[in-house]
């Protein structure tokens, strides 16, 4: 790609605007700053930018009311919120709705701009894709084929329960994009399945990372976005 | 006097209750009939056939019923009046009949009329001792009513007292966050900007770890604001241990990417409820403090396990050990002596996390392992969460 990859920044404080927007420069990106909620929707209108960056703390307008009209138009873009790290439910429904992924107040630059690779990234995936699924994923040493319903791990296949095999399924179709407890509790569950509690998804979760001797300080494949969900790591 | 003849009817009365009900009532009957024939024994000796016995008797019949309880007494004493009246002062004396005229109707309307004022003495008793327990029942009301409002009042002084110290927190920590986030993050822009000269860089390097110091100061703050005195509830939540732990180890090595920190793992699942955030927080400080403390930085580990029905998690390094006081004010559970160098932003941390852990319910230990290094072991209750 010749064209810069265009970010559009909604952030209502000066200083945090003004450092991201320098970092994605440096980093060979075109940064497009609004300061406000509407400002940031018609700047979305008029330069179609390629991401996202949401702060849900504006002072005009909710954060999530910009991400249901973002969600709402023809031209998708990933959006990755900023928020602060108590405030979990805000989160989640961000996700729920559609963000692909979410950074944490305090954050750092070398972070966000990991997210935001990983989430490009993704959205080029999706349009290369054009809707067709892809039968094997493929992370490190980690090689997920879904229509042999195997997993091997450096050549070796892993057995997994059925249950354990959809959430892994589940985590490499959307692999790079953080999915909340809830939307894989309905995936692999039902709508009831976790009945209020998602103990069993944690437990599977454990066992997985048992099996595929995955440190959680070290992640390899899986990263677990502590009391959200997890996302699968696609590079 | 009346006042007297009031006290007099009180003391009388309390006195009187003291006796048990049936033969207090037995002697008041029996005392007053027997006044009654005394006053009609006297009188029909000044008057004579023309006596006024009768009169007499259903005074008596009146007081009785005034005094006792229940229609018993007054009816009974009503017709041993008549009968009385009948044998003794009526001739023919010393003998019952009903053979003049009039002896029967007169026997029959006495204990008509006694039977009446009984009746009537009873209600107004009865109306008075209601107005009575009504005046104490309304007046108990109107106290638990007081008491009511006051609480309610105090509730809701509360109530709002812990919504602004809500939000005063939720502006504080938002207020403190946003330009920490600002400055650390310029700096590392700045830090990777090639316009920066080495000596600047060093200055940079400088101005980016003390404000990521002051980010987990503030942290610690508002951790230790929100838990300390208790009005706050924890924001329990049921949580894989493990994956708290590797969240605070991934936090770490990201201030500290130099440092080796290992993560053992227990073969059992951990799974119990806690604030997951503050908890967090816990793992955060005992890393860094083993960092930056122990004066070996390479040897850190930390372990989870379980013991009985406690989890159990261990920050261990080989550094120098800790000093005798800051062993001492862990084990006495005070707060840590927050001057001398020797514990330099290492009270605040390990305050912070023993008043989190205590709110958890759980242990907070530290010790020197004989062999070097300290050790610090923090285990939470695993509240019946059976797996």
């Amino acid at each position: 790609m010749n064209e810069k990859q265009t970010i559009l920044i909604i952030e209502d404080d000066k200083a945090i605007s003004n450092f991201i927007s320098r970092a994605l420069t440096a980093s060979d990106y075109r940064a497009i700053p609004a300061g406000t909620g509407r400002e940031g929707l018609s700047l979305f209108f008029s330069h179609g930018p390629d991401l996202v960056l949401l702060d849900l703390g504006l002072p005009d307008m909710d954060g999530l009311e910009i991400l249901s009209q973002l969600r709402g138009l023809p031209r998708e873009a990933p959006v990755i919120i900023i928020s602060a790290r108590d405030r979990e439910a805000e989160k989640v429904r961000a996700l729920d709705m559609g963000a692909d992924d979410y950074v944490v107040k305090p954050f750092g630059v070398s972070e966000l701009l990991a997210r935001i690779r990983s989430a490009l990234r993704r959205a080029d995936r999706l349009k290369l894709s054009q809707g067709i699924q892809r039968t094997v994923y493929q992370i490190k040493d980690l090689t997920i084929d879904l229509s042999k319903h195997q997993v091997l791990l450096g050549g070796e296949e892993i057995h997994f329960t059925q249950n354990e095999f959809k959430i892994i399924e589940l985590l490499a179709i959307h692999a790079g994009k953080v999915l909340t407890y809830d939307f894989i509790l309905e995936h692999i569950w039902g709508p009831y399945g976790g009945s209020g509690s998602n103990q069993i998804l944690r437990v599977n979760m454990a066992n997985i990372r048992r099996k595929l001797k995955e440190n959680p300080s070290e992640p390899k494949y899986i990263h677990t976005e502590l009391g959200i969900g997890y996302r699968m790591l696609d590079d | 006097m009346f006042r007297y003849f009031q006290d007099l009817y009180h003391w009388v009365d309390i006195q009187g209750h003291r006796i048990p009900a049936v033969p207090r009532n037995l002697g008041i009957t029996a005392l007053f009939l027997c006044a009654a024939y005394c006053a009609s024994g006297i009188l029909i000796t000044h008057t004579g056939g023309e006596n006024n016995s009768a009169l007499v008797f259903v005074l008596a019949v009146a007081l009785i019923s005034l005094l006792t309880s229940g229609y018993f007494y007054g009816i009974a004493a009503s017709i041993i009046g008549a009968l009385c009246i009948n044998v003794y002062f009526m001739e023919p004396y010393e003998a019952f009949s009903l053979s003049r005229t009039g002896y029967p109707v007169a026997m029959l309307s006495m204990v008509a009329i006694s039977c009446v004022i009984c009746a009537l003495t009873a209600r107004v008793k009865k109306q008075a001792t209601e107005a009575v327990r009504r005046e104490k029942k309304a007046k108990a009301l109107y106290e638990q009513n007081e008491k009511l409002n006051a609480e309610k009042a105090a509730i809701q002084l509360e109530s709002e007292r812990v919504a602004i110290r809500e939000s005063i927190l939720r502006a504080v920590s938002h207020d403190l966050r946003t330009p920490l986030t600002a400055i650390s993050g310029t700096v590392s822009v700045l830090l990777e900007s090639p316009e920066v000269s080495p000596k600047n860089v060093a200055m940079l390097n400088d101005i980016k770890q003390d404000a990521d110091s002051l980010i987990i100061m503030v942290e610690n703050l508002l951790s230790v604001t929100r838990i300390q005195d208790g009005t706050m509830p924890l924001k329990k939540r049921e949580e894989m241990l493990e994956e708290v732990a590797g969240d605070a180890l991934l936090t770490t090595r990201r201030r500290f990417p130099d440092c080796r920190v290992d993560l053992e793992l227990p073969e059992d699942i951990l799974y119990l409820p806690m604030d997951s955030l503050l908890v967090r927080q816990v793992m955060i400080n005992l890393l860094e403090n083993a960092i930056r403390h122990s004066g070996d930085s390479s040897h850190i580990c930390m372990r989870l396990y379980r013991r009985e029905d406690r989890a159990v998690v261990e920050v261990r390094d080989r550094g120098r050990g800790l000093s005798p006081e800051v062993l001492q004010a862990v084990r006495s559970g005070e707060a840590m002596p927050l001057n001398g160098d020797a514990t330099r932003g290492m009270g605040i941390g390990l305050s912070v996390c023993q008043s989190i852990i205590k709110a958890h319910g759980g242990f907070f230990t530290a010790e020197n392992d004989p062999s070097g290094g300290a050790v610090f072991r923090f285990g939470l209750p695993t509240e019946g969460a059976q797996l």
